[in-house]
């Protein structure tokens, strides 16, 4: 329990980090979508149990604060992290490109998913899809650069957390 | 070999028994999750726009006593053509009360005004909202209109202990009735559209034919007043293109809305006086 809550209030900060930076970039109408972010380390790192309470809670936390159907972000989240955590001993994990790639074709997918999810709301969907490429590359572009300093930072977290935390248990 | 194949599979096994348990839990606990996870997040969302604050008052204690004085001079001339305005709308208000006596006409709703301060704004390609610094704690109710300088902002959508979320008018979600400035009869306006590095826009449709609006010549759309939730008259946006329909019953067009809808840092809540005897 102290391992996911843990990974959760990582989860927290990023959510943090994420929301000063949307806000900041509203006037330019970009928008920066973290998803794969929220489940990478937990999935290629931790044990599948904390690890997927960790994914479950960060989900909530991005449900309650959109407008969408309560669980979307939940389930998708859950979703990424049991396919990652599948696929984690064929990943270098100490390799930090391996890492950053693996959040970055993470986060395409949740994105790519979600787009499709919500688009239907929109008067002309195809006229947003220009709006959404956009936001794509801007966020990859930005997860590209904040994905070692946040990995470093949840490995750090979870080893003052708890001896033998930062890695598989 | 068997053990190890069954070993790969529980995540999976999990992630189905999870989706099957979240789609049997009753309603009610998610949306208890919901609000119990948004006010979790309030106090951040609050303490982050406190901090901005503090920045933007240390940034202001840098300009000289001469930009103070010039500021304070202006807005002394500014004051003095409010107070003439001022004096003006209690005239017209008192001649309006007066015409609706005389004419039996129904009132218009009245509002009371709360001026709330921006905490968050989440403009995506999908939504577009912000979460502003008031909710239950001071009488905000679910559905009130909110302006701001420019015209209309939005609707309040969710409302939380000292917070609310506002959803705006750029957001795909939101339609409301409109009309052309000067005409009385109604469009279906929808907001959505909103490219990046250019200003919000949105559409408008059952526009009749004869209004013809271009880049040139655009049209004013305001609120129309029906439904009862906006009062008459607030801007929406401009009308810059309108092309016919396929039916050539209508036409529908594009609605360039305010550049400062990005920007917003203070909003009012227009809370009709009907609500406050719920406070």
């Amino acid at each position: 329990m102290r391992r996911a809550l843990t990974l959760f209030a990582t989860l927290l900060l990023l959510w943090t980090v994420i929301g000063q930076a949307n806000h900041a970039l509203t006037g330019w109408r970009v928008y920066l979508f973290a998803g794969g972010l929220f489940v990478a380390f937990a999935a290629l790192t931790q044990p599948h149990g904390p690890g997927l309470a960790a994914a479950l809670m960060g989900g909530l936390l991005c449900d309650a604060t959109t407008p969408v159907t309560f669980g979307t972000h939940t389930l998708l989240f859950a979703a990424a992290h049991v396919v990652i955590f599948h696929i984690r001993d064929r990943v270098p994990r100490e390799d930090t490109i391996a890492s950053v790639l693996v959040v970055l074709l993470t986060n395409l997918a949740l994105f790519l998913i979600f787009s499709f999810s919500q688009i239907h709301d929109s008067p002309a969907p195809a006229a947003v899809w220009p709006r959404l490429m956009a936001d794509l590359a801007c966020s990859q572009i930005f997860l590209a650069v904040i994905t070692p300093w946040f990995f470093a930072l949840q490995a750090k977290t979870m080893a003052l957390a708890g001896p033998g935390y930062a890695s598989t248990g | 070999m068997p053990f190890k194949r069954l070993d790969q599979t529980r995540p999976f096994v999990t992630l189905a028994l999870i989706v099957g348990a979240w789609l049997l839990i009753p309603t009610a606990i998610k949306t208890l999750t919901r609000a119990t996870f948004f006010e979790l997040t309030a106090p951040i969302t609050i303490t982050a726009d406190y901090a901005r604050v503090l920045k933007e008052y240390w940034s202001l204690r840098l300009h000289s006593k001469d930009e103070l004085i010039e500021a304070s001079r202006d807005l002394a001339r500014l004051n003095s053509s409010y107070e003439l305005a001022v004096q003006q709308n209690v005239e017209l208000q008192s001649e309006i009360t007066r015409l609706e006596s005389l004419l039996r006409l129904p009132s218009f709703s009245e509002y009371r005004y709360e001026h709330a301060r921006v905490a968050r704004r989440d403009f995506s390609g999908w939504w577009q909202r912000i979460v502003i610094r008031k909710g239950k704690n001071f009488g905000i109710p679910p559905g009130a209109p909110v302006v701001f300088t420019g015209g209309v902002v939005g609707r309040v959508t969710e409302v939380y202990a000292t917070t609310a979320v506002v959803e705006l008018i750029s957001s795909p979600n939101v339609r409301l009735a409109g009309v052309v400035e000067g005409d009385a009869r109604p469009l279906s306006f929808q907001g959505g559209i909103n490219p990046t590095f250019a200003p919000p826009t949105g559409v408008v449709e059952f526009m009749p034919l004869d209004i013809i609006a271009t880049t040139q010549s655009p049209k004013r759309l305001v609120t129309s007043g029906f439904g009862g939730v906006f009062p008459p008259g607030l801007t929406l946006g401009t009308i810059v293109r309108a092309d016919s329909g396929n039916d050539g019953l209508f036409k529908s067009g594009e609605v360039r809305l305010d550049e400062r809808l990005g920007s917003l840092t203070e909003v009012t809540v227009l809370v009709p006086l009907a609500n406050l005897g719920g406070r």
